[in-house]
This record gives structure tokens, sequence and C-alpha cells, in this order.
């Protein structure tokens, strides 16, 4: 029986880029994927240390056509591992001078990766977002049906869970701006702007919820 | 051919264009994938990735046609419309050229 471990850890839907780094630094530490869970737990196993490549693909035609996608990337000398939440799994052993491969060769397919990742994922939240949440922050902050105490905590929750919406959106479009754009992601002074981009949707938010709730 | 075939398709990646190119004979895509290190002595390597997203965009867009499925790979084949935006293409690959050639001389 192998050693094993398992590590909670929360990437941002658009931070795939992270979350490969993230197994690579854990396989050269000497822990090995082997599958994630809800919602997010990676589990490991003990291995020898080794400089792997770790990429995610987002694709649901492939996934819907799994043995012809998993084959294209087999013959490329990928390892599939499995599919989580939409994402595509692969691992490839780093060779001498072939450290950091890609499973995207040229930007045009990078952007397109990310627009099947914001059709894919991101469309649902903006509905969820607009047929649910506001509705629910406006009502409740108006104090339909009563206007009791619980619905001024209920109110707070949703101005909550808008922010943390609002937050995810702007991580979204600033990430998807800088591909957009092939901009370098490590950068500060874009990461200063994507803190302040963030910081201006919470503000904005929580001025709305308090307008609505000081208005009754 | 329609406006939105040429906006997209024209000028192309080089992916693309090499898919056409290759898929002038019937192949599957890592055979591409060989075929376009061995045309640009191991310069252009094609990834995955870029090779499945690219080769089911062009038979969704009429580029290109799957023919048979062999050991879980498939065929595919350029067709009429594909040939056209190959040669649209390599008419401006050849201006482009060509303009090189004569400012640089």
């Amino acid at each position: 029986m192998r050693e094993t471990k398992k590590e909670l850890k929360f990437f941002t839907i658009p931070a795939y880029r992270k979350e490969e780094e993230y197994l690579s630094k854990m396989h050269a530490k000497g822990w090995r994927l082997t599958r994630v869970s809800w919602p997010c737990v990676y589990h490991f196993e003990k291995c020898e240390p080794e400089n792997v490549s770790y990429r995610l693909d987002y694709n649901q035609e492939g996934v819907a056509h799994k043995n012809e996608y998993v084959q294209m990337f087999a013959d490329c000398g990928w390892e599939y591992l499995f599919d989580f939440v939409g994402y595509s799994y692969f691992r490839k052993v780093a060779g001498e001078g072939q450290e950091n491969e890609e499973i995207f060769c040229d930007d045009a397919s990078r952007l397109e990766m990310m627009r099947r990742v914001f059709k894919g994922r991101v469309t649902p939240l903006i509905v969820i977002f607009f047929c649910m949440i506001l509705p629910q922050l406006s009502m409740n902050a108006f104090g339909y049906g009563g206007g009791s105490r619980a619905q001024d905590v209920i109110a707070l929750c949703f101005v909550a869970l808008a922010a943390l919406y609002l937050v995810l959106f702007s991580a979204f479009a600033v990430q998807f701006y800088q591909y957009e754009k092939n901009l370098d992601i490590t950068d500060n002074k874009y990461k200063a702007k994507y803190v302040g981009v963030a910081a201006l949707m919470i503000f904005f938010v929580v001025f709305i919820g308090s307008v609505f709730w000081l208005s009754r | 051919m329609d406006a939105h075939i040429k906006k997209v398709y024209v000028p192309m990646t080089e992916t693309g264009f090499y898919i056409l190119l290759c898929l002038q004979e019937p192949n599957h895509g890592y055979g591409v994938v060989q075929k376009v290190k061995d045309l640009t002595n191991d310069a252009i390597c094609l990834a995955p990735g870029t090779m499945y997203g690219s080769l089911s965009k062009m038979e969704k867009d009429g580029l290109i046609t799957f023919l048979r499925e062999e050991e879980k790979r498939k065929i595919y084949q350029i067709t009429n419309l594909g040939r056209e935006v190959l040669e649209l293409e390599g008419k401006r690959i050849e201006r482009l050229y060509g303009n090189m050639k004569e400012m640089m001389s």
C-alpha cells in the first residue's frame, strides 16, 4: 500500500495555469496526482520525484468522443488521467530539453480554449447571477413580505454571494483580456489591476446593497 | 465561399495551413503532426490540444470531411471548400513572399 495524501486547494475557474504549476510542483516533490474529488480535493500518492508537466484541456467535444480524443494525446506522448468538472487532465514526463511542453502550440487555440471555458463554465454562472442572486438580493433588501431581521441577514448573505460572483467574473475578464493581448500573467502590474477591478466590484455591490437597504 | 469562412480562415494560422496542406491526402491528426515535423525539419511541432480543436472546427465548417476511423484515429480529407481556402491562402502567402523578395533585394 502506497502512502497517500489529500490536499484541499481552490483555483478560480480560469486559473488552470496555476493548477498545472501546482500539480507539477507536487510531482517534483514526489507526489503523483491520482484523482480530484468534490469540491476541490487533490489526491496524491507517493512516487519518485520527477519532472512532469501537467496540462488541462477543456473540450466538451473531446469528452464526448473520449476514444479518439485520448488517442490523439496518447500519440503525442501525453498520459490521460481523468476528467473533472469538464476539464481533462494530462501529464507527460519532461524529457531532455523538453521542459514545459504545451498541449497548445498557438495563441489562437489557447484563446479558443478560454472561449470554451467561458461558454461551459462562466455562462451558467452569469445566468444564476442575474436570474437568482440579483432578484433575491433586491427582494430581501427591500423587505418584501415583512422585512424581518432574518431577511436583513439573508440580504447580507446575498450581497456577499453577489460580491463573490463579481470577483469571479472580474478574475475571468482580466485573464481573458490578458490572453487576448498576449500579456504575461505573472506581471505584478497586471496583478495590481486585477485586485483593483475586484475591489471596485465589491465596493459596487456593497454600495447597491446598502442603497437598497437604506431606501426602505 | 461565404464571408464568415473567409473572415475566420483568411489569413489562417500556421497550424490551420499545415492541416489543410497535409489533408490533401487522407490522414489522421497524428499523421499530420508527423508530416509537418518532417516538412519543417522538426521546427514545427503541432500540439494535440491545438490539433484536436482545429480538426473539429474545420470539420464543422466543412473545410475537411471525416472519412473513417482506424484504431481510434479519425481519418480526414480536405473538401472542395477547404481547397478553395487553401488556394486563397496560398495566393496571399505568394504575394507576401513576392513583396518581401522585392523589398529586401
